[in-house]
């Protein structure tokens, strides 16, 4: 077997891989390799063709392939080599990856591997939703990638089950070229996606969005031609006797993003059950010492902009452990309290300055998040308001924490 | 359009394709008429893939004979075809005194049936077999096998093809004219079929094709059954079938069953099927499984779901009773020409090709057959590289590029397949088509990375307009045109 | 009368809620940004928005380059400039930036390309 050697070695090039490869080089690290699957760098950008990504990363509003070319050009003008048409297979304990193209297999293995592949959609099999199995249904982003790189139109007649930002979007979308969008269905009391996209993508069209309702039948044989909606209960049970039959050709689902981390399922790398992304430290490395993540295969974002900022936070780290060769322990836990859905990083140092995520399991208005240790305040914050939908993020200082004991974050 | 064939088979399903195929050892020209866009899209793909042993049914039936023959001589047979297969052994657990007593009457009747190494073991043996199981005691068959049922019918109709016959894809039977000297004419959807003999073995629709031969009286008893399939992960708790103790009616509820590529399945439950489409899943039963699941498998998870199907098996009953009859395998002198089968359900992926050759021998019985010279019992898969080891793949990528590209990322699946699969012999250019070749959108995104490719790939090879790009059955159209620039249907 | 807003502006999404008598705008509470009273101040007297769609290309890798105004158009001026977008047929190469449409509609915004498709 023939074994190459990187400084790093980085899987995907989407927003995160790319903005790690630059920081990496940026930092003094010159053997970084991006390994990407498809014919070209940019990852999901080059679908979500709409804009207001950058706000936060280039202060201006830019569609997300234009976001993406930044990071290529920038990647390309410091010759950072990114292997295209590459497929990873695995990546073993020892930090090899194993990678399939067309010119063969190629066996990689870096001083630091960075996972960077981002997250894929929930199906509806893993919903369980009942009912027959006909053409016409699909994944949010499934029907992106035929409608905005393939020229392919989906159908005519749409219903959309569940209120992610991508389902919103794809309203939108079909709704300008031509179909009609009867209807949003969101299980939840709450939207999952963003306001301003309920706004802009739904109410601009006129498009109705239903709370607390849910698909519980799909009919058709070969073609879709139609489904049943019912009204839920609190606890998400389907309430006799408000079924409604809406005819339509298409069902789009977006009803989650999972991280895809699946190539380190035979590492033994350890996974959150909660973000079902890798387990991290406060430099986000994961259980394997030398391999790191971040980005949507960490732990799912609602904007693209801290998905770069994220990974340049883990180049900057993965920079530290190529010189010195190891990075601080992070024996301290950080842990999700009341009304938190996860929380990232799970360990830290406790003798650094690090950033917090966390997502809200409900929606608050007037919260307050509050992080102790030891039974003692470390941090508080005052929020106005606190959705599932929108990821939280502040960073916690050195000097207000303890170098013993775990850490607990609850919103109230 | 008239078209004259010694043999037509009615149905293409694992029982009719193996039936053609054995037939193709003779010098005969044979047709296959299959109502649906594929081999396996019904009862024959709709299964728990099990090769059964043939200890659950009563000494002496064609069920009992079929299912034992069938057992013991598919490891050649899965050699012979290139069909995926593991004789993994089953375990079919109690937990009651009265499950215990059941246990031993089947384990008696298997031994009569014929049946070798049955054992009853108590759950410290179980531990050591399987530890995922439930129960307290079992009965150990280490002659069960798993098998892919799609790549299995498909590749006795790949065989057949090879061999000389022809399948008629999307041709449903409508209707028989006896003609004056003795021939059949058959209605199709696609014109008319002269032929010799007929050879029903329309499963779901047995009885009904039956009659329209001639031969009245059949009742089939449609009966659904609902399936969980589980994610890989859950595959490594699954190395062995779990059964419960069968019920006093000799059927099973719900069991774990691991598939030859890694998952497991959950199911089947059992309901009346509406009708012959009844392929829906639905709530109540989806609700039970995952109750009865769980005692059969400790790891039934919702973070484990990918995919629900439903089968429907054509069990034949007492019109009078309502009892669940053996399978019906018969020629008779009011309807010359007709091999007549009905009711062939569960053990008939097992029986496929030992009913196979005794409804050549029926024929036989009648004419005397001269051999096909130019017949070869052998087919080749498409090669799979994710079961290829590195240096495999190597020499696979070296030799054709196509086998470097992954189109599937979570079952591996590489351009070089689809592609086999886009120009397989049937003639099958739908999506589930390539599913079923190659595995593709099988796995845990259910398509959402490659089914896009796929699409493109039967556009391009096949010059397809995307309007005519099917998913599965007719008229499951998948694009209403371009988005932009014209083409719009 | 008051009105609430969710600003669209940002990912913020912040509910603004105004004083508006049908010709005069009056108070604004709830934004955290000066932005937000624009859009607001906008919205009750002229809604504006940006749309993205796609262009069929010839001779490039991809049948479709990504589309978008540069600035807002009149909320009830989309489908007009959908329907102007939707005759255009482009030649690879084209790069970002590229003008489609200039002043579509007569509207003041332009149409641009917001992805590279060199030549295949």
């Amino acid at each position: 077997m023939n074994l190459e050697y990187h400084q790093a070695v980085i899987i995907g090039g989407g927003p995160a891989g790319l903005a790690a490869a630059i920081r990496l080089r940026e930092k003094g690290v010159e053997d970084v390799v991006v390994l990407e699957r498809e014919g070209q760098t940019g990852g999901i950008l080059r679908q979500c063709i709409h804009d207001g990504f950058g706000l936060t990363r280039f202060g201006e509003s830019l569609s997300g392939p234009e976001y993406a070319q930044r990071f290529v050009d920038e990647a390309q003008r410091l010759g950072i080599p990114c292997l295209t048409d590459t497929t990873v297979l695995r990546l073993d304990a020892d930090r090899t990856v194993t990678a399939s193209g067309p010119a063969g297999l190629r066996h990689i293995r870096g001083d630091a591997v960075l996972l960077t592949m981002g997250c894929r959609e929930r199906t509806r099999g893993a919903l369980a939703i009942p009912g027959s199995r006909p053409a016409g249904i699909w994944t949010a982003g499934v029907a992106q990638e035929y409608i905005n790189l393939r020229n392919r139109m989906v159908g005519r007649e749409v219903v959309i089950l569940g209120s992610g930002d991508i389902g919103m979007i794809m309203a939108r979308r079909l709704t300008l070229e031509g179909a009609h969008v009867k209807g949003v269905y969101e299980v939840q009391p709450y939207p999952s996606g963003l306001p301003r996209n309920i706004e802009q993508c739904l109410n601009d069209y006129s498009i109705p969005l239903h709370l607390s309702h849910t698909v519980t039948d799909i009919h058709g044989r070969a073609r879709l031609e139609g489904v049943t909606i019912s009204r839920v209960d609190e606890r998400f049970r389907p309430i006799p006797g408000t079924e409604e039959r809406v005819d339509c050709d298409t069902l789009i689902l977006s009803v989650g993003l999972i991280p895809a981390g699946d190539i380190a399922n035979g590492s033994g790398l350890a996974v959150d059950g909660r973000t079902r992304g890798a387990f991290v430290d406060e430099h986000y490395q994961t259980s394997i010492p030398g391999v790191f993540a971040a980005g949507n295969v960490l732990h799912v974002h609602d904007l693209v902009d801290f998905v770069s900022l994220e990974a340049e936070a883990l180049a900057d780290a993965a920079a530290e452990y190529l010189r010195n060769g190891a990075l601080p322990p992070c024996p301290l836990a950080v842990r999700a309290g009341d009304n938190v859905g996860h929380v990232l990083p799970q360990h830290i140092s406790g003798t650094r300055d690090f950033t917090l995520s966390l997502r809200v399991s409900r929606p608050l208005k007037k919260a307050t998040l509050t992080v102790r240790q030891n039974g003692r305040e470390v941090l508080r914050r005052v929020l106005a308001k606190a959705l599932p939908a929108e990821m939280l993020q502040l960073s916690v200082k050195a000097e207000r924490l303890d170098t013993s004991g775990d850490l607990e974050v609850s919103v109230s | 359009m008239q078209q004259s064939y010694d043999v037509v088979v009615i149905g293409g399903g694992v029982v009719g394709s193996a039936i053609a195929r054995e037939l193709s050892r003779w010098r005969l020209r044979i047709a296959v008429l299959e109502k649906e866009s594929d081999v396996c899209t019904q009862t024959s793909g709709r299964n728990t893939g099990m090769l059964h042993a043939g200890f659950l049914y009563k000494t002496g039936s064609l069920k009992a004979i079929c299912a034992v023959e069938g057992n013991q001589e598919f490891d050649a047979v899965a050699q012979e075809l290139d069909v995926p297969f593991k004789r993994t052994g089953k375990l079919i657990v109690g937990f009651t005194d009265e499950h215990r007593q059941r246990l031993e009457h089947f384990m008696a009747r298997g031994e009569a049936n014929g049946v070798k190494g049955l054992e009853l073991i108590d759950r410290k043996r179980m531990d050591e077999l399987e530890p995922s199981a439930g129960g307290n005691f079992a009965m150990w068959c280490p002659a069960s096998g798993i098998l892919d049922p799609f790549a299995y019918t498909i590749a006795l109709a790949e065989n057949a093809v090879r061999n000389g016959v022809e399948y008629f894809l999307n041709c449903a039977f409508l209707g028989e004219e006896r003609q004056p000297d003795g021939t059949h004419l058959l209605r199709t959807e696609k014109g008319d079929f002269r032929t010799r003999w007929v050879v029903n073995s329309a499963g779901l629709h047995s009885a009904e094709v039956s009659a329209r031969l001639g031969i009245p009286g059949y009742v089939i008893k449609p009966v659904k059954g609902e399936y969980f399939v589980l994610d890989k992960l859950a595959g490594q708790f699954a190395r062995i079938p779990v059964y419960p103790a069968p019920n006093p009616d000799n059927t099973f509820d719900t069991h774990a069953t691991p598939t030859v590529d890694g998952n497991v399945l959950i199911g089947p439950d059992s309901q009346l099927a509406r009708d012959d489409q009844d392929y829906e899943s639905t709530q109540a039963a989806m609700d039970g499984l995952i109750e009865s699941g769980s005692r059969m498998f400790q790891h039934m998870e919702k973070s484990y779901f990918i995919r629900n199907f439903a089968g429907i098996r054509p069990k034949r009953v007492d019109p009078a009773t309502g009892t669940v009859q053996d399978f019906v395998l018969e020629t008779r002198d009011e309807a010359p020409g007709v091999v007549n089968l009905v009711g062939i359900e569960s053990p008939g992926l097992t029986s496929a090709l030992p009913l196979a050759r005794r409804a050549v021998a029926l024929i036989r019985a009648k004419e005397e057959l001269v051999p096909n010279p130019g017949f070869d019992p052998r087919r080749k898969g498409i090669r799979r590289f994710i079961d290829m080891s590195d240096g495999e793949r190597e020499a696979a990528i070296a030799a054709n590029p196509d086998y470097g590209e992954i189109f599937c990322r979570c079952e591996q699946v590489t351009k070089a397949e689809i592609l086999q699969a886009i120009h397989n012999p049937l003639g099958v250019h739908t999506v589930n088509g390539v599913k079923v070749r190659t595995r593709a959108t099988m796995g845990r995104c259910q398509g959402g990375y490659c089914e896009t490719r796929i699409t493109e790939a039967l556009q391009q090879e096949l010059g397809l307009d995307c309007r005519d790009i099917e998913l599965g059955p007719a008229g499951s159209w998948m694009f209403t045109g371009s988005v932009k620039g014209g083409g719009e249907a | 009368m008051t009105r609430t807003f969710t600003c669209i502006v940002c990912p913020n999404g912040c509910e603004i809620t105004a004083e508006y008598d049908g010709a005069r705008v009056g108070a604004i509470t709830g934004a955290t940004c000066p932005k937000g009273e624009d859009y607001v101040r906008q919205e009750l007297t002229d809604p504006r928005r940006t749309i993205a769609t796609s262009v069929p290309v010839d001779g490039g890798g991809l049948p479709l380059v990504s589309v978008r105004l540069n600035r807002p158009i009149p909320k009830k001026d989309i489908f007009r400039v959908m329907e102007a977008v939707n005759a255009v047929r482009l030649q690879a190469p084209v790069s970002i930036g590229q003008v489609v449409l200039a002043d579509v509609c007569g509207l003041g915004a332009d149409v641009i390309v917001t992805k590279n498709v060199p030549r295949a």
